[in-house]
């Protein structure tokens, strides 16, 4: 198999609670996007999918595993060409943009940085910047507070791609975003990831986000991956009972495709009160004694597959 | 409608002092029946929020109604003071979008829930305690004799939303006033939440008005749906019909624009264009910039609001082309 992108590797994260213990929030989490794919990963709040995409950009060191950059380990301390190929883009682009910069000198200052242009060649490349998302020129002379949700979050990509990176990782890009604009910039990512051949990990509760413009998905719960696999194995015909309730919890516009069949009791356990067994066991619709005594591997389903589900009963179908 | 709870007719409210008052919603008409559900549609500035807590009396300084009428089962009711209060008392009651905020948490939920009953009602002590239990039953509270000495912090975001909604019903109203309720929860607890605003309705005959940015949602509680644009509504009528054959190019500009589940086939479309703020809105139609089948005069009249026929169903439309996006 050709060596990934970026992967991670069995990642366990944990951090200081109350009491001198320690609240695991990522537990044996191994995923990987290679060249030009996008990878997505959904899951409730608190599931881990934040903790594990600031591991893959190197915000927040992982207490064991390792993330590597094309099969090469990255160490805690990341050399500027690691920190180049691997960029992030945030949730909330009101917050993540200094307000006193305005878009030219933010731009200006990473090309310069990292070698990239310098002189006559940093208002072409900015220009080309602006192109490349979506905003008029003239907004490089803007301040973020001049700019609108939509056009900040633009601005926000554009930072990330000024570095021309190798891997995207977008933490819940649209969901600060209001309706109309939300398709805007997500069909902005699939274009980039089209036109650039960016790879891109991209993080959601939303699943229609992941199912239009993932490859690949990975489903999280209480801190591990519960199911991954291509998007439709994951979509039309999903193994795990988790992914089965959030498909069927997704609120649709057509009637017809509710389904009720498959809704979840109670709330995702707190982290501190992590389940014995299987950590899903307790809202399960499919439960049995085995999965409260013995937590289920993360196997292929159906045997064979590619994809990955951890459940005892992963060969049954939904 | 004779047997509309809540009709609010004209309702005009603008934010800001002097010269740069800005009015943030226009001339807003909306009736709910008696046990019925509405939803109010719409993005950021629409003047969704600002339109209920004017329904509620709660307008934050600075911003006031200019305008029209809410009257709640015939009875017009004021707008500020001690009088807006007191008129709604024990007959509207709001629900909102974060539940920690609505919470003290330096007293039990079953505290809180039970001060309704006894100040609003006038309950005694031990009956309100007895009451505030059983409305955390009835809210689907697990285990409620525990729960109600549970403080917020020590409660899940859904557990925390039930309590605000069990408070709302505490005073038996007759109407529900929801501002984006479930925004704050996760999918799966969503569907609860939304699914016990369907069976209390149905159980206690409150009616509901839902205000919400996601479409899917509002589908899934209201039978009747107002969409807002820049303070205006700008198209009614009953969920299904609207959902199916939008009359608004906004609306049908919004259905385009979902990143649906279900609809693989079709990348969203997006609304060209932006959101206006206040201090811009276009004159005409307000939406005649973004829209793809705008005439020439869509941007020198207000097209009003007209109604379309459509079977039984009543609906109405601030376009003056209907029939140009009905037919798609």
């Amino acid at each position: 198999m050709a060596v990934p992108l970026l992967a991670a590797e069995n990642l366990h994260v944990s951090f200081p609670a109350s009491h001198g213990q320690r609240v695991t929030a990522v537990e044996e989490v191994s995923l990987s996007v290679s060249e030009g794919e996008t990878l997505g990963i959904v899951g409730e709040s608190g599931c881990g999918k934040t903790t594990v995409a600031r591991c893959l950009v190197g915000l927040l060191q992982p207490g064991s595993g390792t993330v590597s950059l094309r099969g090469e380990p990255l160490r805690p301390r990341r050399t500027r060409e690691q920190r180049r190929a691997v960029q992030l883009v945030f949730q909330d682009p009101y917050s993540s943009l200094n307000p006193r910069l305005s878009v030219r000198s933010v731009l200006e200052e990473l090309l310069v940085f990292h070698g990239l242009a310098r002189g006559d060649a940093l208002e072409p490349r900015c220009r080309e910047l602006m192109a490349l998302v979506g905003l008029p020129e003239d907004a490089l002379d803007g301040y973020p507070s001049s700019f609108s949700g939509g056009q900040r979050q633009r601005i926000a990509i554009a930072r990330a791609l000024a570095v021309e990176p190798q891997v995207v990782v977008a933490d819940e890009p649209i969901s600060s975003l209001d309706v109309s604009v939300q398709a805007a910039i997500l069909s902005l990512f699939a274009d980039l990831r089209d036109r650039l051949g960016i790879a891109m990990v991209l993080i959601s509760h939303n699943l229609a986000v992941v199912r239009h413009i993932c490859d690949r998905a990975a489903v999280m719960y209480l801190g591990r991956v519960v199911e991954i696999g291509d998007r439709e194995q994951i979509f039309a015909d999903p193994r795990h009972p988790y992914t089965r309730a959030l498909l069927a919890a997704a609120p649709r516009l057509r009637p017809g495709s509710d389904s009720v069949a498959a809704r979840l009791r109670g709330e995702p356990p707190s982290m501190t009160a992590r389940p014995t067994g299987c950590a899903f066991h307790p809202r399960c619709p499919r439960a049995e004694p085995i999965c409260a005594a013995q937590l289920p591997e993360l196997l292929p389903a159906p045997a064979g597959s590619s994809r990955l589900a951890a459940c005892h009963f992963r060969d049954e179908k939904g | 409608m004779s047997t509309a709870v809540l009709q609010v007719r004209d309702l005009t409210v603008s934010v800001g002092r002097g010269d740069r008052r800005l009015v943030a919603v226009r001339d807003v008409s909306l009736e709910v029946a008696a046990g019925g559900s509405l939803g109010v549609v719409g993005e950021s500035g629409s003047g969704k929020s600002l339109t209920l807590r004017a329904l509620m009396g709660l307008l934050p300084p600075g911003v006031r109604v200019d305008s029209g009428t809410v009257e709640l089962a015939g009875e017009q009711l004021p707008f500020a003071g001690a009088a807006a209060r007191r008129s709604r008392r024990g007959r509207l009651a709001m629900v909102f979008q974060d539940p920690l905020s609505g919470l003290d948490p330096v007293y039990t939920v079953g505290a809180q829930v039970a001060e309704v009953p006894r100040r609003v009602l006038g309950a005694s002590a031990s009956a309100s305690r007895l009451r505030a239990v059983e409305l955390l039953r009835m809210v689907g509270m697990p285990d409620p004799e525990q729960r109600a000495h549970a403080f917020p912090h020590q409660l899940s975001g859904g557990m925390r939303q039930r309590v605000l909604i069990a408070m709302a019903l505490a005073s038996e109203p007759k109407v529900l006033l929801c501002d984006e309720p479930t925004t704050a929860l996760d999918v799966t607890v969503q569907a609860q939440v939304l699914e016990l605003l369907g069976d209390l309705r149905r159980r206690l005959g409150v009616a509901v008005v839902f205000v919400s940015h996601d479409l899917a949602v509002v589908r899934q509680v209201a039978d009747e749906l107002a969409v807002m644009y820049t303070g205006r509504v700008i198209e009614t009528g009953p969920t299904k019909e609207v959902l199916e054959r939008p009359a608004h190019p906004y609306t049908l500009g919004l259905l385009e624009a979902v990143v649906d589940l279900d609809d693989m086939g079709q990348p969203p479309r997006t609304i060209p264009g932006a959101l206006p703020d206040l201090a811009h809105v276009p004159g005409g139609c307000p939406f005649h910039p973004r829209c793809r089948f705008a005439s020439p005069d869509c941007a020198l009249s207000d097209p009003g609001f007209r109604y379309v026929g459509d079977g039984d169903a009543e609906r109405g439309t601030a376009c003056k082309y209907p029939e140009r996006v009905m037919a798609g």
